[in-house]
């Protein structure tokens, strides 16, 4: 045994204790809430948007729709009575999600042999067998409705792709991608300020930003009519729901 | 207004009518009103007695039931009377029964031919001179008169409308609603009457419904929720074909 420098035996010291970092707990402060439980604004009796909840809570305590956002890939299969095998898989990117209770929807894009093509599908249509997220990622918009005017190598994905897997208690990751155009025409002017979008790279003149600059209404952040604080409402949403879907 | 599932995969949309505070209020016989049938006023959603008439105030009293917002009359069957004061529930209706809606339509306030009537107007360009949404010809030079009832401007709207032969798909008894197909006239949260359907076609639809009307203190006690046979619930697992 080592001897220190006074000659006698070293007091046992006891290794450090390692530390313990509790991913469980980390995993609970992250709360996601799908964007279709949030109420609309307007008359609505809060009854009718109970009731609705209910039914959506139903729905996902006998079928799993897992957490994705605009931006991340999604294989979703369907029952087709008109297939091989009654079953209809298509694999797509995340462009939209639209519509609030149970008619929320969401758009998946992807290019087959040159082709585009996008399907809307209803998140709680019962014809909806499966949805699995095979790359769980945000991107830089809400709305990534200009790929259609994008080059198409940024809306292919292959049809046996592998899942990425993705650790629950990391952060979904922000996919900084700034996506080329085709020339223009496209289907809608994407550089204006309405839009209000980031992820494309524009390779237009500097004299035609400027001009698209015209149509910014730099009064809309500042109109207090159109603001609606969603914070408290969620958190109430997200109350109820966790606890029905823990029962 | 909601979406429904049936088990084949379809999807209907639905309207939630709230059955809220529903009293029967008097008893008309016969003689006293003076049609074929007897008739039973019954009144809704309960209000302020403030801006109500006196005569309607002495109904409601004599009844026991507080005020209401709006009153109907439905013509019954001798075996169908029911004592006024007993209240009426959504449990009257029955998933795969077929039922009217009628109801006010939203006021659109004064509106010119084309909206109101559906008139074509005239073009926008090639020479028309300040004619654009103009009714045009109003009659022939023979007549000489303008027909009562041509189509004109006016206010159009807020008069009661009639959707007929809805089917009713799921019935909710703790909060009284009923889930009608389709759509039904009138705005949101605005009163609505609903009646057993007239149409011919649906004439022997209802199969054992609950007569003269649903009694909650009565024996029988239904499940929170019923459902018609095509229904997709949303305790089943997802739709498949075979």
């Amino acid at each position: 045994c080592r001897m220190s420098s006074d000659g006698k035996p070293a007091k046992f010291q006891p290794p450090p204790k390692p530390v313990i970092i509790d991913k469980q707990k980390q995993r609970e402060e992250k709360r996601f809430l799908s964007p279709e439980f949030i109420p609309p604004r307007g008359r609505i009796d809060p009854l009718k948007l109970f009731l609705e909840r209910k039914d959506m809570i139903q729905r996902r305590k006998v079928f799993n729709i897992p957490e994705f956002y605009v931006g991340s890939i999604l294989a979703v299969t369907t029952a087709d009575p008109y297939a091989n095998n009654k079953t209809n898989r298509f694999v797509g990117i995340c462009i939209q999600r639209g519509g609030k209770g149970l008619g929320a929807t969401f758009v998946l894009r992807n290019v087959i042999e040159d082709q585009g093509v996008e399907i809307c599908y209803e998140l709680y249509s019962p014809r909806i067998q499966a949805i699995e997220v095979l790359k769980l990622e945000k991107r830089l918009d809400d709305n990534l409705m200009y790929l259609r005017d994008a080059l198409p190598q940024y809306s292919t994905f292959d049809m046996n792709m592998k899942p990425v897997s993705h650790l629950d208690h990391e952060e979904v990751p922000v996919n900084k991608l700034q996506v080329r155009m085709k020339p223009k025409p496209w289907s809608k002017r994407w550089e204006r300020p309405k839009y209000n979008i980031k992820g494309i790279k524009f390779e237009l003149p500097e004299e035609k930003m400027r001009k698209a600059q015209k149509w910014s209404q730099p009064w809309l952040e500042f109109d207090m009519m159109r603001e609606y604080d969603t914070s408290k409402i969620e958190e109430k949403i997200w109350k109820e729901v966790s606890e029905e879907l823990k029962k | 207004m909601m979406p429904v599932w049936t088990k084949s995969g379809k999807k209907h949309a639905v309207t939630l009518l709230k059955v809220q505070d529903c009293h029967v209020l008097r008893y008309i016989s016969k003689e006293e009103s003076g049609g074929k049938t007897s008739k039973l006023l019954v009144g809704g959603k309960n209000g302020s007695p403030f801006f109500k008439s006196e005569a309607a105030m002495e109904i409601f009293k004599e009844a026991g039931v507080p005020p209401k917002q709006k009153v109907t009359t439905f013509n019954v069957t001798d075996d169908a009377i029911i004592k006024p004061g007993t209240p009426l529930y959504a449990a009257h209706f029955r998933p795969g029964q077929f039922v009217d809606v009628t109801a006010k339509t939203i006021g659109k306030g004064f509106q010119g031919v084309m909206k109101r009537w559906g008139f074509k107007g005239q073009p926008a360009s090639h020479g028309q001179t300040k004619t654009h949404r103009r009714p045009g010809a109003i009659s022939t030079n023979k007549a000489a008169k303008v027909y009562r009832g041509k189509k004109m401007p006016g206010k159009m709207g807020n008069i009661y409308r009639t959707s007929f032969g809805l089917k009713v798909w799921r019935i909710n008894t703790k909060h009284d609603i009923i889930y009608v197909n389709g759509s039904v006239p009138g705005h949101t949260n605005c009163l609505v009457k609903v009646k057993d359907s007239k149409l011919p076609t649906y004439k022997d639809c209802n199969k054992n419904p609950p007569f003269p009307t649903f009694f909650a203190d009565g024996d029988e006690s239904l499940p929170e929720d019923l459902y018609d046979e095509e229904i997709f619930q949303f305790t089943d697992p997802s739709v498949t074909y075979a």
